[in-house]
């Protein structure tokens, strides 16, 4: 037998030849040190390869990246499943509203609301508050908007309103239809995220619009964790009451409540309902027109000392206040106490709302511990 | 699909290795045994199963490298570079990122047919089977062998050598 080459000796070696071809090689190999030479240095070669090719078995991954880290949700996404809600409770309340007409003014006068009141005793009782502070327009004089219980269903009707139009840019079109209907200029057409009064918060304690607004805590819940809101701290500041919430790790929010009773000041947003008080009250028509017709106005009594207590402008005129530093801020009315309510967090304003409805819960539910 | 179960039962693992050992990188390794598998479902039979899942995750290699040659090497830079920067787990010693870093340069060095009928073998596949997944003749199979081992062996050695040569140099 001639020499084997060497792909002869490695086939051999690998076991691809034949038993007859194996045996003959094997024999030669035997007798020719040549060939076990090659022998020996083809399973070096094997086994030296083998080494090497398993050096590769600890290849890095990384050229397809790994799967990305886990993102907080997006906050717009908070932002449009809020305004969803928000446009969601609304319809339902103008829906409500108009099966509500019906229902006797002095039904819904009983029931007294205040709007966007600032800053009176704090744990003051719905029922010791006297005639609600009304300032709908300056067509309308104080003196009738707070004792005309016709005014009185006017401002629930702008707490509808309100709160129907609340819901920023999503529905600003059929918000300024609502708005021109009903007089009611909020910010719609300033601010996309809806910034100031929470016309919606007025309702809490009406029967009248309960419904809806559990309707939207409701929703909210779904969107929202559960537990109770933690405090952190409550901070003490002359003349107000200060919460800190934290809503997430590392995440505050500060609620204001002011302590003091000095302050009288009314602050309402828009024109509202103007054209239905007028409707209602005789005395509205009568009234010194001191503002602009159609223009939003904010009214402040004249013993109101401290313009600084009002936290929000919502007039339509001036723009909405922007969010400094990423701070954001809701003020709303406690209709418990008639307190207005500050809400201010490094989040987002839909969040805000979100956790302004768990606030309010919690308060209630405070409260009905209280005077059970 | 039972079949194609047993399929990667037998053979996931040694396609996975070939594969990585073939393109250095374990996910795109495991990327085209999936996808190799994928296509095995679709047939209705396939006469030597191992060496028709050898030689479609080597076409499909060849095809996706043909197509996105550009683009694997930049992210394989981009992925480098990010090596670079990661804390490396502990086995894995200075020492041994430098036996893989040889043993790539070395396996790269080997003509593709040498390069894959090498790892074909290495994974268990016998002559006929690396022959009919790279369509050889079965004839020229040890030879191919021979020839990519004798080189790989050689090319490994000399970069050792050099590289003790210049560690030898720094040291001095």
């Amino acid at each position: 037998m001639q020499h084997p080459d060497e792909g002869t000796i490695h086939s051999w070696l690998d076991g691809a030849l034949s038993p007859d071809e194996s045996a003959r090689l094997e024999a030669h190999v035997k007798e020719c040190p040549q060939c076990a030479a090659a022998v020996a240095e083809a399973r070096g070669f094997i086994a030296a390869s083998s080494r090497i090719l398993t050096a590769l078995d600890n290849a890095p991954r990384g050229v397809i990246p790994a799967a990305a880290p886990k993102k907080r949700i997006d906050p717009m996404v908070w932002r449009v499943a809020a305004t969803v809600l928000v446009v969601a409770a609304g319809t339902l309340v103008v829906v409500r509203d108009r099966a509500s007409d019906e229902r006797p003014i002095s039904a819904a006068a009983d029931r007294g609301t205040i709007l966007e009141k600032r800053a009176s005793l704090p744990e003051r009782a719905p029922a010791a508050m006297g005639p609600a502070q009304i300032v709908a327009d300056a067509t309308i004089p104080k003196a009738a908007a707070s004792k005309a219980p016709a005014s009185k269903a006017a401002a629930i009707e702008l707490a509808r309103k309100t709160l129907a139009s609340d819901s920023g840019s999503g529905i600003r079109a059929r918000e300024n239809n609502e708005s021109a209907k009903a007089g009611v200029m909020m910010q719609a057409g300033q601010s996309a995220a809806g910034s100031g009064y929470v016309g919606g918060a007025a309702p809490t304690t009406q029967p009248l619009l309960a419904p809806s607004h559990v309707a939207g805590a409701v929703a909210m819940d779904a969107a929202t964790e559960s537990e109770p809101l933690k405090v952190v701290g409550t901070p003490r500041r002359i003349g107000v009451r200060v919460t800190l919430y934290e809503v997430a790790p590392g995440d505050t929010v500060t609620l204001t409540e002011p302590m003091f009773t000095a302050l009288n000041s009314v602050v309402v947003t828009g024109t509202a309902t103007a054209s239905v008080a007028q409707q209602a009250t005789g005395k509205s028509a009568e009234a010194p027109s001191k503002a602009r017709a159609n223009a939003p106005t904010v009214v402040t009594t004249p013993d109101s000392q401290r313009t600084d207590a009002i936290l929000s402008t919502s007039s339509a005129s001036a723009p909405a206040p922007a969010p400094q530093n990423g701070l954001n801020s809701i003020a709303w009315t406690d209709l418990a106490t008639g307190n207005t309510l500050t809400l201010t967090g490094r989040i987002s304003k839909a969040r805000l709302q979100e956790i302004k409805i768990r606030i309010e819960r919690e308060r209630a539910t405070a409260a009905a511990k209280k005077n059970p | 699909m039972a079949d194609v179960e047993r399929l990667f039962r037998t053979y996931n693992a040694a396609l996975v290795r070939y594969l990585t050992r073939r393109l250095g990188d374990c996910d795109w390794a495991e990327d085209v045994a999936q996808e190799t598998f994928v296509r095995a479902l679709r047939q209705t039979s396939i006469q030597n199963e191992r060496a028709w899942l050898f030689a479609v995750a080597t076409n499909l290699v060849r095809d996706e490298a043909r197509k996105d040659m550009r683009r694997r090497k930049h992210l394989a830079l981009l992925a480098e570079e990010e090596r670079d920067e990661v804390v490396e787990p502990e086995e894995t010693t200075l020492e041994r990122a430098q036996e893989a870093a040889m043993a790539r340069k070395a396996v790269d060095g080997l003509a593709e047919r040498d390069r894959l009928a090498l790892l074909m073998r290495e994974e268990g596949l016998d002559y006929s089977e690396i022959a009919e997944a790279l369509q050889l003749s079965p004839g020229s199979v040890g030879t191919t062998l021979s020839r990519a081992r004798r080189r790989l062996v050689e090319t490994y050695e000399a970069l050792q050598k050099s590289r003790e040569e210049r560690e030898k140099n720094a040291a001095s």
